[in-house]
């Protein structure tokens, strides 16, 4: 039997969530912005119609925004994880198996599931997803993910498919690769489109239609392998479970300079408490913390420094405690005054998964200044955090939250906190 | 409204379990309660109001034009994005870009929204009105 997998893909995701509680914004041009406000994100149709482009910053497009009154909205991260469980929730009474590949989307497979017609299934799953959950998704299939990739990119360009294709027929998919780019291939980087280019491929076609030998001696394996998957020969596998992450990165830009190394500590005691929260989450341990604060790079007036330090722990730990007193030892090596700091974080690498808690004892009788790695307790606190989000914090995070990300215009968390529910008009 | 802060709640659709006991000893320090062996089950109320939590919203209702489907200002109404708007079923609807509790009604061939509250008119249901049905309501929570 011939492999069918499909990628359901929410069309403009963070978008189609404020739409959902905010049906006076549809047909409107919304563009949804990054942490601090800085950069548009997400758009709408009508924005992507204005010629506005992902990444760009706000101020270079307020002359369009009052003149096409464009509204403008902070990310709603809470909002958008929300929803994109119910999507994904309403995708698995579909398929058997699935790889949740990003926020808003995922790999179906329908091997055996849908063989009499792909297509009437493909518009069952459009219709049950945007009724349950108000959010519009595309749905490409083929026989392999790349080519599902490609009927997405398709669908979701061409409206006469009606959002959902099926790249299963070689002819149709000789049509259709005719016309398009290669660089429009999952995979194929704007690096790879260039050099593809200059040795005259151009169209999705023309890559399709290479031996894959050639590829790989003249590009990559994984350029060769983006020829096979494009001829129906699977090569990537569906991952069903998201690999552990080998680094944990947390950072952020602060809303205004900081410049007390007080302030400083404070931010990093926050990111080096999420970073350690993830990497419990995921049953690991870690002995390599890396610090860093900037200056803000787009701005060349402020003197700059970007400073960068790291250690190598003696012993492998997941308490937050130890982690943050080792990145305020760090951060005490790097700061210097006289600069206004834009950001800063925290990345732990080197990332093992936990041992058994009774092997710890073993170390601790290390004497190196830092708390016993109490992993219970960290446990405890994991609980309740779970259950009462942001209760229990280590008090080296501090109680003054100035330097937060600016988020002037994020609408209400309407389905994950009970005073900000969505009002509906009795009238 | 308060939208200052970024917060990570966890989302909603597998529904969080808060059991409570069907009987519950109170707790002797120490002793074990002689009722404990008779705790069978707990309740849950998510089991009794939501069928599809990946469908169901929670939403608060503002205005009187529903008093009479026993919808006060204030009340959270539970509803189900999966339900199929029938007539005679209490819906949401988008109109002209807002929210707004209606029940749905078929007369003489002619979908309806109507109020449940005399001072309200009902509103015919044409191609030019813009509306949109985004819900049906289950149920209402009402404080008393």
């Amino acid at each position: 039997m011939q492999p069918l997998l499909a990628l359901v893909d929410c069309d403009a995701f963070y978008v189609s969530c404020e739409r959902v509680f905010r049906p006076d914004l549809i047909g409107k041009p919304v563009a949804v912005l990054s942490n601090n406000d800085g950069c548009v994100v997400a758009r709408s149709q009508e924005i992507k119609k204005l010629g506005v482009k992902m990444g760009v910053p706000v101020f270079q497009i307020q002359h369009l925004v009052k003149q096409h009154n464009i509204q403008l909205l902070s990310s709603n991260f809470s909002l958008y994880a929300d929803l994109s469980a119910r999507v994904m929730t309403i995708l698995e009474e579909f398929a058997p198996r699935l790889e949740l590949y990003s926020i808003d989307e995922a790999f179906l497979d329908l091997t055996g599931v849908c063989q009499q017609d792909p297509i009437a299934y493909g518009h069952r799953i459009k219709k049950s997803v945007v009724r349950a959950t108000g959010i519009p998704v595309c749905v490409g299939m083929g026989p392999t993910k790349t080519l599902a990739k490609l009927a997405n990119f398709a669908a979701k360009k061409w409206k006469k498919t009606g959002g959902v294709l099926d790249l299963s027929d070689p002819v149709s998919r000789e049509k259709l690769m005719r016309i398009v780019p290669v660089g429009e291939v999952w995979g194929i980087g704007s690096h790879t489109t260039a050099k593809l280019n200059q040795i005259g491929i151009h169209t999705v076609w023309d890559l399709a239609t290479q031996p894959s030998q050639r590829m790989k001696t003249q590009l990559t394996i994984m350029v060769a392998r983006t020829v096979m998957e494009l001829n129906g020969i699977p090569c990537l596998e569906l991952e069903e479970i998201a690999p552990n992450k080998q680094q944990i990165v947390c950072s952020r830009s602060f809303s205004r300079r900081l410049t007390e190394y007080r302030e400083l500590s404070e931010a990093l005691a926050e990111f080096c408490s999420r970073a350690t929260e993830k990497l419990r989450r995921q049953q690991s341990v870690t002995d390599c913390i890396t610090v860093f604060i900037r200056t803000n790079p787009f701005n060349p007036q402020e003197p700059q420094y970007q400073p960068a330090a790291s250690i190598k722990l003696d012993a492998v730990t997941q308490d937050t405690r130890t982690i943050i007193a080792t990145a305020n030892r760090l951060l005490r090596g790097i700061f210097k005054t006289g600069y206004g700091y834009h950001k800063c974080g925290v990345q732990l690498s080197n990332i093992q998964p936990e041992s058994s808690p009774g092997q710890m004892e073993l170390f601790d009788f290390v004497d190196n200044g830092l708390p016993t790695e109490n992993r219970q307790l960290m446990k405890v606190v994991d609980q309740i955090n779970r259950r009462f989000p942001k209760s229990v914090s280590v008090a080296a995070s501090g109680f003054d939250k100035s330097w937060k990300a600016k988020a002037d215009r994020v609408s209400p968390h309407y389905t994950t906190d009970w005073r900000e529910l969505v009002s509906v008009k009795c009238g | 409204m308060s939208t200052t802060s970024f917060t990570m709640l966890l989302p909603t659709p597998r529904p969080r379990v808060i059991p409570l006991s069907l009987f519950s000893g109170k707790v002797a320090a120490g002793f074990p309660s002689p009722a404990d062996d008779f705790v069978e089950k707990s309740l849950d109320l998510n089991e009794l109001l939501v069928q599809k939590p990946a469908a169901t919203f929670f939403v608060r209702a503002q205005g009187e034009s529903m008093l009479g489907a026993g919808i006060h200002p204030n009340d959270i109404l539970i509803v189900d994005r999966s339900i199929d708007p029938v007539p005679g079923k209490i819906v949401i609807c988008a109109l002209n870009g807002e929210l707004t509790v209606k029940r749905l009604e078929r007369d003489n061939g002619l979908w309806q929204l109507k109020a449940e509250n005399p001072a309200y008119p009902d509103i015919v249901i044409h191609e030019e009105l813009e509306m949109v049905i985004w819900g049906v309501v289950t149920n209402v929570i009402h404080p008393l």
